[in-house]
C-alpha cells in the first residue's frame, strides 16, 4: 500500500470525493479504505465531504440553490423577465375571461372561468429533476419538496438504488473470474407514489429497465395536480413471480 | 477529532502486535474512526448499522492481533478494512433477503422502516448544515467557483466536463473542493460544533467501552 502521506492533498481531495460518490473501482476502494482505517484525519475528510454533499442537497431542497444553472445571474434576469411576461399574459387572459363570463348569458350553476386558475395559470417550469441517492428522508425531512402552485409540468426523479449482482444473482464484492458485479438485481423497476394520509396509491410509473452505469429515472407528469400532503415514493424491483420495495423516499407537497 | 498522525498510529499497531495490551487499547481507539467511515460510506452503507458493525470489526481485528498471525502493521489496516467490508456485505445480504414486501403489508412496513431510516441528523441540524453550506458558498471568491461546486454536487456534472466548460484546470478544481471542505468545517465548528465531531461523542464512549471490555476480559473467557 502506498503511504497516504506520499500523495498530494489535491489527490487526496479527489479520492475522497470519488469515494463518497461511489466512483472508485474495487481495487481503488480497497486501498482507500485501508488508508481510511489508518488515518482518522482522512476519515474526518470523508465525513466533511459527506456533510458538504448533504448540505448542498439540503440547501437546494429548501430552494436556496438552483439546479442546472450555468450562469445564474443572467438566467435569473431572463427568468424574471419571462415570468413578468407570463404574469402579464395571464392577467390579460384572466381579464378577458372575467369580462366574457360577466357579459355572456349562462346557467346559474356555471362557474366563472376565474374559479379555475389552473386552466390559465400553467406551471411555470417545464421540468424539474431530482436525483435521489443515499440521502433520504433524513429526520423526517422530505427528499423532495414542492409548492403546489409552483410545481413544474413534470417531475423527473432519478434514483441510485439498483443493486448490482453477479450473473447467478448472488451479491458479492467480486464475481467468479474476478469481475465486478454487473447484473441489476431486478430486470424491471417501477415507482409508486403513496399518500401517507390514507396509504392510497396516487400514482404508479411505467416499468423501467435498469441500465448499468446510468440511474433509474421516473417521470411524474403534472405533480401540481396532486393533493397537498406527504407522499412516500417507493421504488419497487420486479422480476417474474417476485417483487420488492428497494428504496423509499419522502415527497412533501405544500399548498403555499 | 483525533489528531494522531498516521506514523504514530502505525507505531501503536506495531506495539499492539507485540502483545502490548496498553497499545492494543490505544489501537482500538485510533482505528475506530476509520472503520466507522468505511462502514458509513462504503458500498453497502444503506443496509448496515455502522456502529454495531464497527464494534464487531474491531473485535475481529483484536482477535487477529492477539493471535499474532499478522506481522506488518499496515496489513492490520487492510485486514480491518476488508473485515468491515465483508461484514457489511453479509448484513446487506441479510437485509435484502428480508425485504420482500407485498402491497397489503405496505403501510405497517412503512411505519417501521421510516423509523429505521432516520438519519443521524435532525431537522434542525439539517438546516444548520444547509446554512453553513450557503455561508461557505457566499465566501467563495468567484462566481465560477460557486457554479463549480453546485454543478458538481447538485447536478452531478463530472469534473472533466466542468473544467472544460468553466475553463478550470483539474488542479484548480481539486483546490476549490479542498478549500470548500476546509472552510465548511470551520463554519460548522463555529455554528454547530456537534456536526463537526468525528467520531461523535457517543462513538468515543463506545470506543472507550470496547477498550475497557477488551482490557478486562480475555477472549477465552467469553
Amino acid at each position: 500500500m502506498k503511504p497516504l502521506d506520499r500523495i498530494s492533498l489535491e489527490e487526496q481531495t479527489r479520492l475522497v470525493s470519488r469515494y463518497v460518490a461511489g466512483d472508485l473501482s474495487r481495487s481503488e476502494r480497497a486501498e482507500f479504505e485501508a488508508w481510511l482505517v489508518a488515518s482518522p484525519e482522512l476519515a474526518a475528510e470523508v465525513e466533511m465531504e459527506r456533510r458538504l454533499r448533504r448540505g448542498i442537497a439540503s440547501a437546494a431542497r429548501r430552494g436556496w440553490l438552483k439546479r442546472g444553472s450555468n450562469a445564474p445571474l443572467a438566467t435569473d434576469r431572463r427568468w424574471a423577465s419571462r415570468r413578468w411576461q407570463t404574469a402579464l399574459a395571464a392577467s390579460v387572459l384572466l381579464s378577458l375571461a372575467l369580462g366574457l363570463s360577466l357579459t355572456l348569458p349562462g346557467g346559474t350553476d356555471e362557474k366563472p372561468v376565474v374559479a379555475q386558475p389552473r386552466a390559465t395559470l400553467k406551471p411555470i417550469a417545464a421540468s424539474l429533476t431530482f436525483r435521489l441517492g443515499s440521502l433520504r428522508g433524513a429526520g423526517g425531512s422530505p427528499d423532495i419538496s414542492l409548492v403546489k402552485a409552483e410545481a413544474p409540468q413534470q417531475l423527473v426523479i432519478e434514483t441510485d438504488v439498483v443493486v448490482l449482482t453477479c450473473e447467478d444473482g448472488t451479491l458479492e464484492l467480486e464475481c467468479p473470474g474476478g469481475s465486478a458485479p454487473q447484473t441489476p438485481q431486478f430486470p424491471e423497476y417501477e415507482m409508486d407514489l403513496v399518500r401517507r394520509h390514507d396509504a392510497s396509491l396516487a400514482w404508479r410509473s411505467a416499468r423501467g429497465v435498469p441500465v448499468v452505469g446510468s440511474q433509474l429515472s421516473f417521470t411524474l407528469r403534472d405533480p401540481g395536480g396532486l393533493e397537498a400532503g406527504d407522499y412516500d415514493l417507493l421504488v419497487r424491483g420486479r422480476s417474474p413471480g417476485h417483487e420488492e420495495v428497494v428504496a423509499r423516499f419522502l415527497m412533501r407537497i405544500t399548498a403555499q | 477529532m483525533s489528531s494522531v498522525p498516521a506514523e504514530e498510529i502505525e507505531r501503536i499497531v506495531a506495539a499492539a502486535l507485540t502483545g502490548d495490551r496498553h497499545a492494543e487499547s490505544r489501537m482500538l481507539v485510533v482505528l475506530r474512526p476509520g472503520v466507522l467511515a468505511v462502514l458509513r460510506f462504503g458500498a453497502f452503507h444503506r443496509w448496515v448499522d455502522a456502529e454495531d458493525l464497527t464494534q464487531e470489526t474491531l473485535h475481529i481485528v483484536v482477535e487477529r492481533v492477539r493471535a499474532r498471525t499478522i506481522e506488518d502493521p499496515r496489513k492490520v489496516f487492510s485486514f480491518a478494512a476488508s473485515t468491515a467490508r465483508n461484514l457489511a456485505l453479509n448484513a446487506a445480504r441479510k437485509a435484502l433477503r428480508q425485504q420482500t414486501v407485498v402491497d397489503s403489508e405496505l403501510v405497517d412496513e412503512l411505519a417501521q422502516n421510516l423509523e429505521m431510516e432516520q438519519s443521524e441528523l435532525s431537522d434542525a441540524d439539517d438546516r444548520h448544515l444547509a446554512e453553513a453550506v450557503m455561508a461557505m458558498l457566499e465566501e467563495l471568491p468567484t462566481e465560477r467557483d460557486r457554479q463549480m461546486l453546485t454543478r458538481f454536487y447538485l447536478d452531478g456534472v463530472d469534473k472533466q466536463q466542468l473544467c472544460r466548460e468553466l475553463g478550470l484546470s483539474p488542479k484548480h478544481f481539486d483546490r476549490v473542493l479542498m478549500r470548500a471542505r476546509s472552510r465548511l468545517r470551520t463554519i460548522i465548528e463555529r455554528r454547530a460544533p456537534h456536526l463537526a465531531l468525528f467520531p461523535r461523542i457517543t462513538a468515543v464512549l463506545l470506543a472507550l467501552g470496547t477498550t475497557f471490555t477488551f482490557w478486562v476480559r480475555p477472549f477465552d473467557s467469553w
